[in-house]
């Protein structure tokens, strides 16, 4: 079975798919399409885009999820209700005034248009310590930290500096093509 | 005062300990909340009475312009102004009633304070802690100014300015500033400030929080400045008053007094105010130009300005009352702030519960009907409709119920049933229904106290130090 290193199966980081902090969601969503449309290399597409602070470092990572979750309808009241669980209500009370208050929200449509305010580092999630990895690791260590810190990619770096992106589907590609390779 | 700044510096570190889970440091909050100065200006006094256990000790404490009242024990605290009034523990032999238990008492109840800093603070009532019954504990915790630790053993906490914590037993907590908490145990929780929580597990649970913009004009209080706002100006503006009578030994009442009724000789009274039977006027109680009916009481920290209660009104610790009218049986829970204007007056009705922590702030005459329940925060009359209820339809409530910014869960009529039960427990503990010979309360058994004073080191290393004092009858 074939050695691999996280550099040889991460997707660099000029061909991901990044928006400055300041991005609206709409400009995100556009940067990510763009990204899909020029990156070929596998049938795995693009599901996340990297928010870059003015020194072009990787500040956060905005998901699907994460952009759907944006679209919620929110107010002071729905932060509010998150926070009733510690105060020791029940979760059936807490989910109730969720659902009343989805049902009192605005349309789908009118939220999209607030895509366009929506600033990206609102709602992106902020790089942690333990979703990143050395460019020079093995595939081993990239399972590991994959597995252990239930995360669908890790971010590359090298010399501190992110450099790219090791995704989930690159790393069960990799183990795939292993097994294939494999004669038992 | 080498010894005091030890002594503040060792407070600091055991609250930080308890505090780290939550990331807190209180050093910055209260480095020079007090001057040290200050702490050698004030002598500390207590009370002696028959009615009372006589037991104090005060160990390596420095307990400027505090006040004592029944066992109480302090070690290694700094108190500033604050109120120790112990006339409500437990006695030996009484039998305390806990779930399906009675637990007999073996030893008279104490207040102890150990490694604590509390500035103008209330400790009142008793250990509701089945755990901890013949021991009200504060200990390793920072209270600031007009924060009320009533019935709630504490520890390794920090209570932010007119914060309260209400038969409630504490561990490791921020209580934000303004926040009322009574939910019977909490422990590493950081509560924001305007929170009011009341929670009976099991039975109901009652939350309300204050938009913290509209909170910040009335108490707002960050690292490295005193706490400011309408609740600190308007206390700071009667400040004086206290001054006269803390610096004279004997005071007259300026008002006639009931013999039933009791008028605590550092209370301010001002001209044309009328004390009714059965009254009680706690300590550091600010009345002027108002009627107190029979049987109604204004506890420590109380301004009552312009306004006329009816009789048999409970108007718990840290309440302002001012140009309104309430009628019989009106409650007004810890620190609340209803302010009328000359000339738009509010009016509360008869049997109407105000919840602790309530703010009623108007420009425009406003009135309460009789037998409501109003809560947060009431500006006028659209914020009246959105936050109160008639206290019949609250008690019909069984289940989930929100209205604005209140989440209700669990039964109401277990709700209004133990705030009446308990504004009964405090009439009757106050000495409201004496008739001449039953019934007896704090009003009558209050009447006849004898203060004397005691004082730290002048200078040296041990300036604003009390020595050790242990005082037994």
């Amino acid at each position: 079975m074939k050695d691999y290193l996280v550099k040889d199966l991460m997707v660099p980081l000029s061909e991901y798919a990044t928006v400055p902090e300041g991005s609206t969601l709409y400009e995100a969503v556009q940067a990510l399409e763009k990204a899909q449309e020029e990156f070929d290399h596998t049938k795995y597409k693009h599901r996340a885009v990297l928010i870059l602070d003015k020194n072009k470092h990787v500040k956060g990572k905005l998901s699907h999820i994460d952009a759907i979750r944006a679209l919620e309808p929110k107010s002071d009241t729905d932060n509010g209700i998150k926070h009733l669980i510690q105060f020791g209500f029940s979760h059936e009370y807490v989910n109730n005034l969720r659902k009343k208050q989805r049902l009192q929200g605005a349309p789908l449509k009118d939220l999209c248009r607030k895509s366009y305010e929506l600033k990206v580092e609102d709602f992106m999630q902020a790089t942690a310590e333990g979703e990143c990895i050395d460019h020079e690791a093995t595939l081993d260590i990239a399972i590991h930290t994959l597995v252990l810190g239930n995360h669908l990619s890790l971010m590359v770096t090298k010399d501190k500096n992110i450099i790219g992106i090791l995704r989930l589907s690159d790393v069960f590609a990799a183990v795939f093509h292993s097994m294939k390779e494999c004669s038992v | 005062m080498k010894a005091l700044e030890n002594l503040f510096d060792r407070i600091v570190q055991r609250v930080n300990i308890n505090l780290r889970e939550l990331e807190v440091d209180v050093n910055p909050f209260i480095k020079e909340l007090i001057p040290f100065g200050q702490l050698v200006k004030f002598y500390s006094f207590y009370g002696v009475t028959p009615h009372h256990p006589l037991d104090f000790q005060f160990r390596h404490s420095s307990l400027a312009g505090s006040y004592f009242l029944g066992k109480c024990r302090v070690m290694n605290s700094i108190l500033y102004k604050s109120d120790v009034r112990g006339d409500e523990l437990k006695k030996k032999d009484d039998v305390f009633r806990y779930a399906e238990y009675e637990i007999p008492m073996s030893e008279d109840e104490r207040i102890e304070i150990e490694d604590s800093f509390l500035i103008k603070t209330l400790v009142h009532n008793f250990s509701h802690d089945p755990e901890t019954l013949e021991k009200f504990f504060i200990t390793n915790t920072v209270s600031t100014h007009y924060a009320n630790i009533h019935g709630s053993p504490t520890d390794g906490s920090y209570l932010g300015p007119f914060a309260t914590v209400d038969l409630t037993t504490m561990n490791d907590c921020v209580i934000g500033a303004f926040s009322y908490i009574q939910a019977g145990e909490i422990g590493h929780l950081d509560i924001p400030p305007g929170t009011v929580w009341v929670r009976s597990p099991g039975n109901f649970n009652f939350l309300y929080r204050y938009p913290q913009d509209k909170l910040a004009n009335y108490i707002y209080f960050t690292k490295g400045k005193p706490p400011q706002g309408v609740f600190i100006d308007f206390v700071e503006d009667r400040k004086e008053a206290f001054q006269r009578v803390f610096e004279s030994v004997n005071m007259e009442p300026s008002t006639s007094v009931p013999k039933s009724a009791s008028l605590d000789r550092f209370a301010v009274i001002k001209p044309k105010t009328h004390i009714s039977d059965n009254v009680l006027v706690a300590q550091r109680a600010y009345l002027q130009n108002s009627w107190m009916g029979k049987g109604a009481n204004a506890q420590e920290n109380c301004y009552i300005i312009n306004s006329r209660l009816e009789g048999f009104n409970v108007t718990a610790h840290g309440a302002k009352i001012i140009e309104a009218d309430l009628g019989q049986n009106v409650f007004v829970g810890f620190n609340s702030f209803l302010r009328g204007r000359p000339d738009c007056r509010l009016t509360i009705g008869k049997e109407s519960v105000i919840m602790p922590h309530t703010i009623i702030d108007i420009k425009k005459p406003l009135s309460i009907p009789a037998g409501s329940l109003a809560w947060g925060l009431i500006t006028d009359a659209s914020d009246l409709a959105a936050n109160s209820i008639p206290l019949k339809e609250f008690a019909a409530i069984n289940g989930k119920f929100n209205k604005g910014e209140l989440y209700f869960e669990g039964n109401g009529a277990v709700f209004t049933a133990s705030f009446r039960d308990r504004i009964h427990h405090i009439l009757e503990a106050n000495g409201a229904f004496f008739d001449g010979k039953k019934n007896r309360g704090h009003a009558q058994k209050n009447q006849n106290i004898s203060f004397n004073t005691i004082q730290p080191y002048p200078e040296g290393e041990q300036e604003g130090v009390y020595p050790t004092i242990i005082i037994r009858p």
